[in-house]
């Protein structure tokens, strides 16, 4: 059967055509067809320019990354708990991890800023958003999403080349280790993050460096990232290693460990923590020092 | 049971017989003991410990339910006081910043690194001696203390002390925070032996002089000057209240944080149930408390093994919604 169209249904169709050429024409103009489309680490998606000149972080693990891939000269903003390298202390302060001021991150006008789920500013990320800031969340859970934040931060920083030769190379520094363990014993591995037992469960991507130092997370099935484990279970671990973040009040294992393996082996090692609670290029340093200690 | 029914007050209140109402609490103590000590996020097979096992029902969980119900009895004792003291019913140890002022000394002691349990405890009961007395004296004015100046001076002396709290903890940086707020929602798996000695020692002190000032309360329950005039030194059983109460909450709060409601909710209760002869109030609050706290610990324990809830969101869900329910029923 053949179609016919009345007049109107033509000129109706005209108009549609005209539309969506018109939309096309605008589309490419208001992107000036330099705008890139990256879906970050919750799944939102996050339309970046070409060229991204002022970056804001608001997290010390993703300061630590933009300095490795050498794109610090476009950091214009970090928290006040940035402090490595030494040359992150000098950039503008913007508030901490906790409670970033959103004014200030406003006025230093930043073409994108990092957040971390490590330090939980979802609220704030919201409120960033429509304040019309783009925002880029990563959400670290294990080695691989780490090096894949190096790879898309080096990507949206016009620095590719230097980001995955970094990662590159720490996943050499991984694969080292993983052979160097991989036939040795793996000992039962409890961290104390504070001596009230709270610890690292089942999202926390330091339950993976423990796994790639050739070690068995003692928590690795506990839910979260930092449960608070109870003291009977604790105590029922027995850990053959237990590593200390060297934080406050947190210069001794928990009491219920006194008669497990590793205090009466003598295996209970302290690990920088910053080293290794920041999920940045720092962390196969931390990888390094566990895999010697639980094997020690 | 109708043979339990004794008296029936004007409003239609049933007054259970303080002994039946005793054998209840007794029972109910027991059965919350027994379930405290069977349950826990690691499974014990009674009939034949291992050593481990052993080591974890005599070494973690028995001496946690002990902490438990002193920490119970001491938080409805210093309720039960105070709402005593003040006739009124909503007073307790919150409402008058005597927590706070715990809470902030055992903050002040940490910041200080004074990290022993003497030194948290003394700090503890410090902060709370403080925060009673400001309000004790914010309170007095030329006619006499009245009870709306006294709840006025507490409510006031309460917001500035947790305003202090909250600067401080914002100023520990983040990973204090953490174990810092699971704290101060109350938490009994930090305390030490000494901390648990503490407790016992103050409750038990602190329920005898409680005791001993019973009579006097309930004539001060009439007023302030019949009391005077039945020859009760009104000051001093004031006084002596007062500092009880602090030092019963700033032992509890030393070891295991702020647990809410207690003292609220135990002391109204018991009234409900035996009316208001503090001869009565006071030991059968002492006994309450300890059942709340105890099954209320038990839960954060048990829900989300081998993690643990903060005992004082429990005591505050089961609290909040009962105290509502007693409020509609007076």
């Amino acid at each position: 059967m053949r179609a016919t169209f009345s007049l109107k249904e033509k000129r109706f169709f005209l108009l549609i055509f005209c539309i969506a050429l018109l939309q096309a024409c605008f589309d490419r103009t208001s992107s000036d067809g330099e705008s890139r489309n990256f879906i970050d680490d919750l799944g939102r998606p996050v339309s970046v320019p070409r060229k991204v000149e002022r970056v804001v972080s608001l997290a010390p693990s993703l300061t630590e990354i933009i300095f490795a891939i050498n794109a610090e000269d476009k950091l214009v903003g970090v928290t006040t708990f940035c402090d490595f390298p030494e040359e992150a202390k000098k950039i503008e302060k913007v508030g901490d991890t906790i409670r970033p001021n959103m004014e200030k991150i406003i006025a230093l006008k930043p073409d994108i800023v990092f957040v971390s789920t490590a330090s939980q500013l979802e609220g704030f990320t919201k409120s960033l958003e429509q304040n019309g800031v783009r925002v880029y969340v990563t959400h670290p859970r294990n080695l691989e999403s780490i090096f894949h934040n190096i790879e898309v931060i080096g990507e949206i920083l016009d620095r590719s080349d230097q980001a995955n030769q970094l990662v590159m190379k720490l996943k050499e520094r991984v694969s080292t280790v993983e052979n160097k363990t991989k036939l040795l014993p793996k000992p039962k591995v409890f961290v104390q993050i504070d001596k009230s037992l709270f610890t690292v469960g089942r999202d926390s991507f330091i339950t993976d460096l423990i796994v790639k130092a050739g070690g068995v997370s003692v928590t690795a099935n506990v839910d979260s990232a930092y449960p608070k484990l109870s003291k009977e279970t604790a105590l029922a671990l027995n850990p053959d290693v237990i590593i200390l973040t060297d934080s406050y009040d947190n210069d001794e294992p928990n009491e219920v460990f006194i008669n497990s393996e590793a205090v009466r082996k003598g295996r209970v090692f302290k690990i920088n923590s910053d080293v290794l609670s920041r999920p940045g290029p720092r962390i196969v340093d931390a990888l390094e020092q566990l895999a010697e200690v639980i094997h020690k | 049971m109708k043979s339990a029914i004794e008296t029936k007050d004007r409003r239609g209140t049933f007054y259970l017989k303080p002994s039946k109402f005793g054998l209840v609490l007794i029972v109910a103590f027991m059965l919350s003991v027994i379930f405290a000590v069977f349950l826990g996020s690691e499974k014990l097979h009674f009939s034949h410990l291992t050593p481990l096992q052993k080591q974890i029902l005599f070494e973690i969980r028995i001496p946690r339910v002990l902490l438990g119900i002193f920490v119970g009895a001491s938080l409805a004792l210093s309720g039960a006081g105070l709402q005593a003291l003040l006739r009124n019913p909503l007073a307790e140890p919150y409402l008058l910043g005597v927590s706070s002022g715990a809470a902030l000394g055992t903050i002040i002691s940490f910041a200080l690194s004074f990290n022993s349990d003497i030194s948290r405890s003394l700090f503890a009961f410090l902060g709370a001696s403080l925060a009673t007395f400001s309000v004790y004296n914010m309170a007095k004015s030329k006619t006499g203390m009245s009870i709306e100046r006294l709840a006025l001076s507490g409510i006031i002396v309460t917001t500035l002390l947790s305003s202090i709290i909250v600067l401080l903890t914002s100023l520990l940086d983040s990973t204090k925070l953490r174990s810092f707020t699971f704290w101060l929602l109350g938490d009994l798996s930090q305390a030490t032996r000494h901390a648990f000695l503490f407790v016992l020692i103050v409750c038990s002190i602190g329920l005898l002089v409680l005791l001993s000032q019973a009579r006097a309360l309930n004539l001060m329950m009439i007023g302030e000057k019949d009391a005077f005039d039945f020859g009760v030194e009104v000051a001093r059983v004031k006084l002596l209240v007062f500092i009880t109460s602090s030092a019963l909450v700033g032992v509890s709060v030393a070891a295991s944080g702020s647990i809410g409601y207690v003292g609220l909710v135990v002391p109204h209760l018991v009234r409900l149930v035996v009316g208001s002869d503090n001869r009565y109030v006071l030991p059968f609050s002492a006994l309450t408390g300890a059942i709340f706290v105890v099954f209320a610990d038990t839960l954060a324990r048990i829900l989300i093994p081998p993690r643990e809830l903060p005992v004082g969101a429990i005591t505050a869900i089961i609290g909040a919604p009962m105290f509502i329910y007693l409020l509609k029923r007076t």
